[in-house]
């Protein structure tokens, strides 16, 4: 999850500050993926996937999805409730994962390994369609207009912040209340 | 609005040096994840914090590795001389990652594949043979510039304009050059997380992270031409292309094409790959001294090395491993006790023409299997050399022994003739001492340390087995006497083998050879001829009718056993034969047996003396006159 979090993130951050690459090495795969080197990018990274992962455990063998989303602040309106702030996400990303627990079998070892084998060769797959994806459409991409910004603005969305019957509703709402009515990409 | 070709020249300037630095990047990017470097590859950020590099962020004098908002470590070496080598940004830059395999024996005829393949000039073949390299990856970037100013571009950057609120032109151009910019930013952001995804930067890491010494290596070679892959290396290649992107007057495209796999290229027989030891290792206690050194001009005509497993030096199989890969041939068979390892057994002597000797010896505790279809045909060291020492290798020549052991002899771990008769006469020479020659011993004749042992066990007793020490030859071409009958017909078959060994317990002379020390060997000998039960009593009674034969010829007042008489009677036969063997005695025996024959006089001459004594006392006195 971290290799094709990252990769999206790297494809897709403005940095006016030099980046720093850093090469991090899969722990259960031989792929060697790269995070930005912002720490503060990183901790929300790390922290969304903590949370997909504590949802998955309590979710065994359920589809999942992770949402990555940027978009530009667009036009504060001042309302009662508050300041409206309107997000236009101009690049959304949908990680969907179905997590399954290994049945045992007689040849356990043989079947993890070959398992992991097929896994690791999907992984660098998704991930080599993301660089494609990523190269393929760059007119989307807002010009970076204030310096000052040092990223354009993300969101990582996943299952756990919507699936408490109470919290789900909360968080529609209150983004309703936010954003208004999120326009169409184009 | 549009453009004019004619714009002012510092905006293409502008233009040129940020293709140029395209190239750049392109580059080391590339060299940076696939060219092997000293340098450690753990950096952290603070490094790029305190690097001087990275404080500079104006544009103009910015860093090289600034360039596209992405630090990079420590530009390589190939990088240098870039700027001087590229002379246009029209040509392409052309990145073949060499995967190089090259065998772990140097070789002098064939160069050393380590080497840095670069070559900036452009369509040098690689020196190298060419099965040794493969290209495994080939990174294109190009600059392809528009035949004339195309309207695609201007409507480009008419729309940056329009984007920007309908600037001027220069605002509009301003915008898509950062565009332009931000496009560059993403694909090399793109290109370096690829390029770790590919199947090559695994071996890369491999090969940086690894101390050990291995097979392949990784090269690279920058042209500026392309060379078509054959059909069959295309088909094992796949491609990627970046989305190529448009600079105000041309394009600006990556590419590259990677092996599929790198599994065919690991598994592609080549050089051995296993390690191989330096075989003529001095110091280790189990090396034969007399070991031919393998830096010898005849030792590098050997045929290639069988590879085998690394073995310890201290380990008891040191020698023998080490030996068979220059050892052409080692004659074995099931009567004796050196064995040679199976997975060692190289093909048959006519397969080699290096005269340098085996080097498994009885000095080492070497624990190898023989072969029956082994032949022998080498020098074998001498177990009795004083000058073996473990940690001496000796030089021994390479000539062949006239007396070599051929398939079939049952001692191969005694030294063949090496001709000094002259030491072996000396040794002859002597009388009543034992003196082990050492130049004799260190010629390695096997046949004459036993013969002049057996001298000294002979002679100081006074036994009545001189017979058994008769036989001294005084060159290597005797034969000693055997012990029974059918003795002859044993030394005969030894002398077909080329050694002599007259004694029974030969074998078991061999077997602890193999295991011991020569020194060792040289006690045992010893001990076991002091031990050994006298040589047969047939042998001493058939030569004494001959003996006593000799003795009335000689000394007639010698009396002798009417025993002795029907002795000589019943042994008449083999009297014959033994005969005919005295006859061909040495000095040493005849002067023996004249010694002997003295003694006797000489107690016989007392007992007279004794008995007339006693009858003078007794009897009438006869004056003297």
């Amino acid at each position: 999850m971290r290799c094709v979090v990252y990769c999206i993130q790297l494809s897709s951050i403005e940095h006016q500050d030099l980046f720093k690459p850093k090469d991090v090495e899969c722990e259960h795969f031989e792929i060697t993926y790269v995070r930005c080197g912002d720490h503060e990018i990183e901790k929300k990274i790390d922290e969304k996937i903590d949370q997909f992962v504590g949802w998955v455990e309590k979710h065994p063998n359920r589809k999942g999805q992770i949402c990555l989303s940027f978009y530009e602040v667009k036009n504060k309106h001042a309302t009662w409730f508050g300041s409206k702030i309107e997000r236009l996400h101009w690049e959304q990303w949908y990680i969907n994962l179905h997590v399954l627990n290994p049945k045992s079998h007689e040849n356990a070892s043989e079947e993890s390994s070959s398992r992991q084998a097929a896994l690791e060769s999907s992984l660098r797959e998704v991930l080599f369609q993301i660089i494609r994806f990523a190269n393929e459409r760059k007119d989307h991409i807002p010009t970076v207009q204030n310096s000052e910004i040092i990223s354009f603005p993300y969101e990582i969305s996943t299952p756990s912040s919507s699936d408490s019957s109470f919290g789900w509703h909360a968080d529609v709402l209150k983004r309703m209340l936010q954003t208004g009515h999120p326009s169409m990409l184009s | 609005m549009a453009t004019s070709p004619s714009h002012s020249s510092p905006e293409s300037a502008i233009i040129e040096q940020v293709i140029t630095e395209f190239f750049a990047k392109s580059l080391h990017i590339i060299l940076e994840s696939r060219s092997p470097y000293v340098s450690s590859r753990n950096y952290s950020v603070d490094q790029f914090m305190s690097s001087p590099s990275s404080s500079c962020s104006s544009s103009s004098s910015m860093p090289r590795d600034k360039w596209f908002n992405l630090a990079l470590r420590d530009c390589p070496a190939a990088l240098e001389n870039f700027d001087i080598w590229r002379k246009s940004n029209l040509d392409p830059l052309v990145i073949d990652i060499v995967l190089i395999r090259r065998p772990l024996v140097p070789d002098v005829a064939r160069p050393l594949g380590g080497c840095l393949l670069r070559n900036f000039s452009g369509n040098r073949d690689l020196a190298l043979e060419p099965k040794s390299w493969k290209i495994v990856e080939r990174w294109i970037v190009q600059y392809e510039r528009h035949k004339s100013s195309s309207s695609k571009n201007h409507k480009e950057i008419r729309k940056c304009g329009t984007k920007n609120n309908g600037g001027s032109s220069c605002s509009s151009e301003t915008a898509f050059y950062k565009k332009t910019y931000e496009r560059y930013i993403i694909l090399f952001r793109s290109l370096y997380v690829l390029i770790r995804l590919l199947p090559m930067y695994k071996l890369f890491r491999e090969l940086n992270s690894s101390g050990q010494i291995c097979p392949l290596s990784l090269s690279h070679r920058i042209s500026s031409s392309i060379q078509p892959f054959t059909q069959e290396d295309e088909a094992k290649m796949n491609q990627f292309t970046f989305v190529p992107i448009d600079t105000p007057r041309g394009r600006l495209s990556l590419s590259v094409q990677y092996l599929r796999t790198l599994e065919d290229i690991r598994s592609e027989p080549s050089a051995p790959l296993s390690l191989q030891f330096i075989l003529d290792y001095v110091g280790s206690p189990t090396t034969d001294p007399f070991r031919r050194l393998k830096s010898l001009p005849s030792a590098r005509s050997s045929p290639p090395l069988v590879s085998f497993t690394r073995q310890h030096s201290w380990s008891n199989d040191h020698g023998a491993l080490a030996s068979v890969s220059h050892c052409p041939s080692v004659a074995c068979s099931e009567a004796r006790g050196i064995r040679c390892n199976p997975s060692l057994c190289l093909p048959p002597l006519t397969h080699h023409n290096d005269h340098s000797p085996p080097v498994i010896s009885e000095s080492q505790n070497a624990a190898v299997t023989h072969k029956n279809n082994m032949s022998f045909d080498e020098f074998w060291p001498s177990p009795f050399s004083p000058t073996s020492s473990p940690s001496s290798p000796a030089h021994l020549p390479g000539q062949r022994s006239p007396n070599a052991l051929q398939s079939g002899s049952s001692q191969i771990d005694i030294a063949k003739a090496c001709p000094n008769t002259a030491s072996q006469t000396q040794a002859y020479s002597s009388e009543g001492k034992q003196q082990i020659k050492m130049d004799t011993l260190r010629c390695g004749n096997y046949r004459t340390g036993l013969t002049l042992v057996k001298h000294h066990r002979g002679f100081p007793s006074g036994k009545d087995d001189t017979e058994k020490l008769a036989e001294l030859p005084s060159s290597s071409t005797q034969r000693p006497r055997s012990k029974s009958s059918s003795g002859l017909s044993l030394s005969d078959k030894f002398d077909d083998c080329g050694f002599a060994c007259p004694f029974a317990d030969y074998k078991d002379v061999t077997g602890s050879c193999n295991r011991r020390s020569p020194d060792a060997v040289i006690g045992a000998v010893v001990r076991m001829l002091t031990t050994a039960a006298p040589l047969r009593q047939g042998l001493s009674d058939l030569c004494r009718p001959s003996q006593v034969f000799m003795d009335e010829s000689l000394n007639p007042c010698v009396q002798h056993d009417q025993d002795n008489t029907e002795q000589s009677e019943c042994r008449a036969s083999t009297s014959e034969i033994l005969a005919s063997v005295l006859l061909k005695s040495k000095t040493a025996a005849e002067g023996l047996e004249e010694l002997r024959r003295y003694k006797e006089m000489k107690e016989s001459i007392l007992k007279r003396g004794a008995s007339w004594s006693s009858d003078v006392d007794s009897g009438p006195k006869v004056c003297r006159q």
